[in-house]
């Protein structure tokens, strides 16, 4: 079998041990902020080397970085021997990169064989020929797939195999996997992980990145586990375990929490019940949510990003619909409710605010004071009066600019010219003037100066004081224990953990997010 | 980060608000034409300058509401054009005056109304939505309700000539209306807060959503208002002409009123601009169709013009406000 993968690859392979990849102090900064800081990486013919490490810590980044999509700041990168520059990704593929994608980078409305071929096409192809050529590479694989099967037709396991037969088509010597097992049944992972170590055999170096860290231990022979944009360590695999890995992936020994930078007001009695979700479902992103929040209370929700906590929110106020039957069940204050759009939602009180403040969180066109005089005007009590008051305008600026610490030159300032921190402030702010009862934050401080950071978990501590059901979702986990009082734990659209501000760690929320 | 960036301001000449520019144009040409071509600086002339334009403008502020909220209404015309002719049609008849406006306001409501539906809700994109709905409606009116090309104004239905034709203390008419409609739009749009809506709408419907305006149900109003301006604006014209000539609606009308709109500096990235931008737009449009009718241009070497002056604006449009803002972001 790897005699076929080597034939498909084209036979000639650096011997298995010799360096493919050496990366040194590759930095990679995004206006000032390092994504990825001086980061040593290598990867050896015959090895699958995993890419380990919480949402953020920059295994894309360094990914996007071989593959040519990114542009290092800083840093040298090798590719056998070689020190090489690439400016564009098909720079990465001549020095044979590839990268196999979650599923997006195929045309759907083209066959199997065509997408193997796309970019290698001569200028006559005949059909016979292309399916030929596909068919035999995709049987050398053992890859069951029909090349004339038109891509939009093929399942989520079977596009995955395109995907990698087409790295292969291109002469790669490095493969690299992002996430390749995200929606493949346990049958279809099995049999990557032989089509992976195939691969290995025929002396290719694969990179490997996952959440799943079990899947890491269980196919790769070294871990390099990142953080916070950091290289923590790399390791064999047979020298190590899963305990150790989460201890680099969280950066603190068992035992030591977090410090609690905001003061609690202590063990939260158990207070009223405001919102209580059932068994929420939708497709298969939110498989079965159930939680309460309770009024004075600020809820964490942890879970690796895909987990289906955006959903959920998203469910709660009305921006998307669970299912029809057997969705589950969403009670305020008790009341069963359904919400089809967001407006019903803010006029009984709950809020959402975004994980994306350019995309849907301010209106860019607009002042300050006019961003929070909408959020006003589009609440219950702003929609009694038809005309626009200035005054009334210029005291809600006043009042929200000041509670916030939102610092801009002036109200009249335009919201591009705001810091992100700025920017997060006056979005939360948008919404808080809408009175809300239960506030639900998605990613509060993501993109947010140091400084601003502090100001919003105030803020949020502060609305919990003053009798608020706060929700909270962040993939920050120190950011989580910091400002919640209960911290659920979400995985594959499923609650699974419950913890008490006292009972949570790091290492626990890890261990039950990750599987 | 610091507090405040400059990053997105352009600078130079880009820091003029593009009315302010295209105004500076008008004066310039203004100027130009008013030394170079006999007879442009008469009275009659430009009255007669403002008289025309003004039906234009009126249209202008009518497709302002929907580009405002990022949409596009091309069967403007069409319902403009199909609502005056069943009106007057209806004025042959023994109808009053008030009923026969009564069901053209009917007429252009149910075509919002629909343009909305369409948009809103069945998702359709405003461009084409607009473009297949201007089809449908005219070709509906032509098969059943009109008996001709030409609805003739009758002699007797003076509010209509009025309209067209009136003067209130030497002041045409139609300029009067459409000062009007522009003051009457412009303090919707700045004063009240389905104005403040509707700007919302344009800039982030997203945002929109989420901050809880229903902007399903604006959409609909958005396009029932525009096209109900429009029908104003189709009874000045029919007013000064005495009828409606229905091949309109096969023209090249709805280019000028885009042409006014895009130049005058409304983007059609949306939530910018306001009406004084269509009263911009209007005067360039006006003095250029006055000077190259005086040149003795003919319609086709009037077109290469206009062509030129649309994508000059659009170019222009797109240099100030980029559509796709380059967001850069970290993976994880």
């Amino acid at each position: 079998m790897s005699n076929a993968i080597a034939d498909a690859v084209g036979g000639a392979l650096e011997s298995t041990g010799s360096a493919l990849v050496e990366m040194s102090s590759v930095t990679k900064t995004y206006r000032g902020v390092h994504a990825i800081h001086e980061i040593d990486f290598d990867l050896v013919a015959g090895e699958v080397h995993a890419l380990v490490g919480e949402n953020g810590a920059g295994k894309s980044t360094l990914c996007k970085i071989l593959a040519g999509a990114v542009q290092p700041s800083e840093g040298q990168l090798r590719i056998c021997g070689s020190q090489v520059n690439f400016r564009r990704p098909h720079d990465a593929l001549e020095h044979g990169i590839a990268m196999v994608y979650q599923e997006t980078s195929l045309v759907p409305t083209m066959t199997a064989a065509q997408n193997i071929e796309l970019g290698h096409e001569k200028l006559l192809t005949r059909f016979r020929s292309l399916n030929i050529g596909a068919q035999q590479l995709l049987q050398s694989m053992n890859f069951h797939v029909d090349p004339t099967a038109y891509v939009s037709t093929l399942g989520a396991a079977k596009k995955q195999m395109v995907e990698i037969a087409r790295a292969l088509r291109s002469q790669a010597r490095i493969v690299i996997f992002d996430e390749p097992t995200a929606s493949l049944t346990p049958e279809e992972t099995l049999h990557l992980f032989d089509v992976i170590a195939e691969l290995r055999a025929a002396g290719l170096g694969v990179i490997y990145v996952s959440h799943a860290l079990e899947e890491s231990l269980q196919i790769a022979d070294r871990v390099t586990v990142l953080r916070d944009g950091e290289r923590v360590a790399t390791v064999d695999t047979a020298r190590t375990n899963r305990e150790e890995i989460i201890r680099y992936m969280v950066g603190r020994s068992l035992g030591s929490g977090p410090e609690r930078t905001v003061p609690g007001t202590g063990a939260p009695a158990r207070k009223r019940k405001v919102l209580e979700v059932e068994n929420l479902i939708l497709g298969n992103v939110v498989r079965n949510m159930s939680f309460s929040a309770y009024a004075g209370e600020v809820l964490g929700i942890a879970g690796l990003i895909g987990s289906g906590r955006t959903e959920t929110a998203k469910i709660i106020t009305g921006m998307l619909k669970r299912n029809r039957i057997h969705g589950g069940r969403v009670l305020l204050n008790g009341r069963p409710v359904r919400y089809r759009v967001p407006k019903q939602a803010i006029d009984d009180g709950i809020v959402y605010i975004t994980e994306d403040r350019k995309l849907d969180g301010f209106f860019e066109t607009m002042t300050v004071a006019e961003n929070l005089y909408l959020g006003h005007l589009a609440s219950r009590n702003g929609r009694r009066s038809w005309l626009l008051s200035r005054r009334k305008r210029e005291q809600i600026a006043r009042e929200w600019s000041h509670r916030l610490r939102i610092k801009a030159i002036d109200a009249d300032a335009k919201v591009v010219e705001l810091s992100g921190g700025n920017q997060q402030k006056l979005t939360v702010g948008k919404s808080l003037v809408q009175e809300p009862e239960v506030v639900i934050f998605d990613e509060p401080t993501r993109g947010v100066d140091v400084g601003a950071i502090e100001e919003i978990h105030q803020l949020i501590r502060q609305l919990a004081d003053d009798g608020k059901a706060v929700i909270v979702i962040s993939s920050y986990l120190p950011e989580v224990l910091t400002i919640s009082d209960r911290i659920l734990v979400t995985r594959f659209g499923r609650t699974v953990a419950e913890f008490s501000r006292e009972e949570a760690t790091q290492e626990k929320i890890m261990y039950a997010a990750i599987f | 980060m610091s507090t405040v960036s400059a990053r997105f301001r352009p600078s130079g000449l880009l820091r003029m608000s593009q009315e302010q520019i295209v105004l500076m144009v008008v004066l310039a040409l203004f100027v130009v034409f008013g030394v170079l071509l006999d007879g442009f600086l008469t009275t009659n002339n430009l009255l007669n300058l403002v008289r025309s334009v003004s039906s234009l403008g009126i249209l202008g502020v009518a497709m302002a509401v929907v580009v405002i909220a990022r949409g596009m209404d091309l069967s403007l015309v069409a319902s403009m054009g199909v609502a005056t002719a069943v009106a007057i049609q209806l004025m042959q008849t023994t109808a009053s005056t008030p009923v026969a406006l009564l069901v053209g306001l009917g007429v252009v409501m149910i075509m919002g109304l629909f343009n909305g539906f369409l948009i809103a809700f069945v998702e359709i994109p405003a461009l084409f939505a607009t473009l297949a709905s201007g089809l449908l409606v005219y070709g509906l009116a032509r098969t059943t309700v009109l008996n001709g090309l030409i609805a003739q104004l009758p002699g007797d239905r003076d509010f209509v000539s009025w309209l067209g034709q009136g003067a209130v203390l030497g002041v045409p008419v139609p300029i009067l209306v459409f000062v009007a409609v522009a003051l009457f739009a412009q303090w919707m749009l700045s004063r009240t807060r389905p104005g403040r809506f509707i700007y919302a709408h344009g800039d982030n419907a997203g945002a929109a959503a989420l901050t809880g305006i229903p902007v399903r149900p604006f959409t609909t109003l958005e396009y029932m208002l525009s096209a109900t301006i429009g029908f104003v604006g189709g009874l000045v014209v029919a007013g000064s002409v005495g009828g409606l000539n229905t091949q309109v609606i096969d023209g090249t009308l709805i280019y000028d009123v885009l042409l006014v709109v895009v130049v005058g500096g409304i983007s059609l990235v949306g939530g910018r601009g306001s009406v004084l931008s269509v009263v911009a737009g209007t005067a360039l449009i006006g003095v250029m169709l006055n000077g190259m009718t005086i040149l003795n241009m003919n319609t086709h070497e009037q077109d290469i013009v206009k062509g030129l002056i649309l994508l000059g604006a659009l170019i222009l449009d797109n240099r100030l406000h980029p559509r796709d803002e380059e967001t850069v972001r970290q993976g994880d």
